[in-house]
């Protein structure tokens, strides 16, 4: 922060907006004439215009940056807005996979590995579901049981032929 | 369709490649013609897609661009990454520009809008470190052919130091009219229309910053 002091010169209150104008040659014809004219008089306004004329110069700080400078910041630039480009269409290299020709293939390869699918595996539908050691064998008795039915099923049949083999049962 | 024609135009902004010399000898007749346009014609090639229009606004205005970011910055490397980020925003949003300004003013509009949002944000990052690497750059009003003397370097790093305090203390309305017109010459009209705001306001903003700084710099009268 620099340290505060005051000032050399006082200029009349009402004309400093005006010198300040002055001194960066923003006056129309008329107004610098009349200006000029009253700092020629008024020491006040003369050496404010002097201090702005010191003054205000330093607080320009000149940059020349050499040609090479110039030369990165344009290559640098254009790297920058290809980068831009790249990262606003970033959809596009999947976008290009949309046109009609791909999507055909696409769906040709999707039907065919879905054809395969159902003729050669063990079908969508399959239970890949192994049943638990504690499950299986609860499973086991019923599956004698259903051969006791079955046995049961074929004397039935047996039961049935000997009922139509049998003459005195058709004149009963 | 909206992808594909995004595509193409995507391709039309690639530089295109030389290798043909006739190619590059038509190439060379478009730059000249592109250098003898104005702004308007190539703001109009830009914002259909010719990246060559484009970059013949970038060489034309980089200079002014930097400078006023340095005017703000006054760090090479901040001012070179501020006024290039001014350029991008300008690609982004060169198709919105209706042409109710000229190019220029709306360009150095959002130069100066960057370089004011920069400063909130390094103000807010870390208070007082905005220009730490001033003194690594070259000092007020001094030709950088004639070499400083030791005790002239300090002396100049020193009012270097004051000048940039001074300017950082400014609000930023007022060091924004103050850079512009000070800085870069610009008419009270053309700052106006830059700022979005009256000529009054801006002679009233850049009185104010003049006196500010009187003050703060009164030692050195």
């Amino acid at each position: 922060m620099a340290q505060q002091t005051e000032p050399t010169a006082t200029a009349c209150p009402q004309l400093e907006a005006d010198l300040v104008l002055l001194h960066y040659g923003d006056l129309s014809g008329v107004e610098r004439q009349r200006l000029q004219s009253h700092t020629e008089q008024c020491a006040g306004c003369s050496v404010y215009l002097k201090e702005l004329t010191g003054l205000m110069p330093l607080t320009v700080k000149i940059d020349t940056p050499p040609q090479e400078f110039w030369m990165d910041y344009s290559r640098e630039l254009r790297h920058k807005i290809d980068a831009s480009l790249e990262n606003k269409f970033w959809w596009r290299p999947i976008a290009a996979f949309l046109t009609p020709r791909y999507l055909t293939a696409f769906a040709t390869a999707a039907t065919l590995i879905l054809a395969l699918t159902f003729t050669i595996g063990p079908g969508p539908w399959s239970s890949k579901h192994d049943l638990p050691e504690d499950e299986l064998t609860e499973a086991l008795p019923v599956a004698e049981n259903l051969e006791f039915f079955r046995a049961m099923d074929v004397l039935d049949e047996l039961e049935l032929l000997e009922v139509m083999g049998n003459p005195a049962n058709d004149a009963a | 369709m909206v992808c594909l024609q995004a595509a193409g135009e995507l391709e039309f902004f690639r530089p295109p490649l030389h290798s043909d010399p006739s190619v590059g000898a038509t190439t060379k007749g478009r730059t000249g013609q592109l250098a003898n346009s104005g702004d308007e014609a190539l703001v109009a090639l830009a914002q259909k897609g010719d990246r060559r229009a484009f970059e013949e606004l970038i060489e034309r205005h980089k200079h002014k661009a930097y400078h006023i970011a340095f005017g703000f910055t006054r760090d090479r490397e901040e001012a070179k990454d501020l006024s290039q980020e001014a350029f991008l925003k300008v690609f982004t949003y060169l198709k919105k520009f209706d042409g109710r300004s000229s190019f220029y003013t709306w360009f150095y509009r959002i130069v100066v809008n960057v370089c004011l949002d920069y400063k909130r944000r390094a103000k807010r990052t870390s208070a007082g470190e905005f220009n730490e690497t001033v003194e690594n750059q070259m000092e007020p009003s001094h030709n950088p052919a004639q070499p400083m003397a030791p005790e002239q370097h300090v002396l100049a790093g020193q009012l270097s130091r004051k000048v940039d305090a001074a300017l950082q203390t400014l609000p930023a309305k007022q060091r924004t009219a103050f850079i512009l017109k000070n800085h870069q010459g610009l008419s009270i009209r053309e700052i106006a229309e830059t700022m979005e705001t009256a000529e009054g306001t801006v002679k009233v903003h850049l009185h104010r910053a003049v006196s500010s700084l009187r003050q703060s710099l009164a030692e050195l009268i």
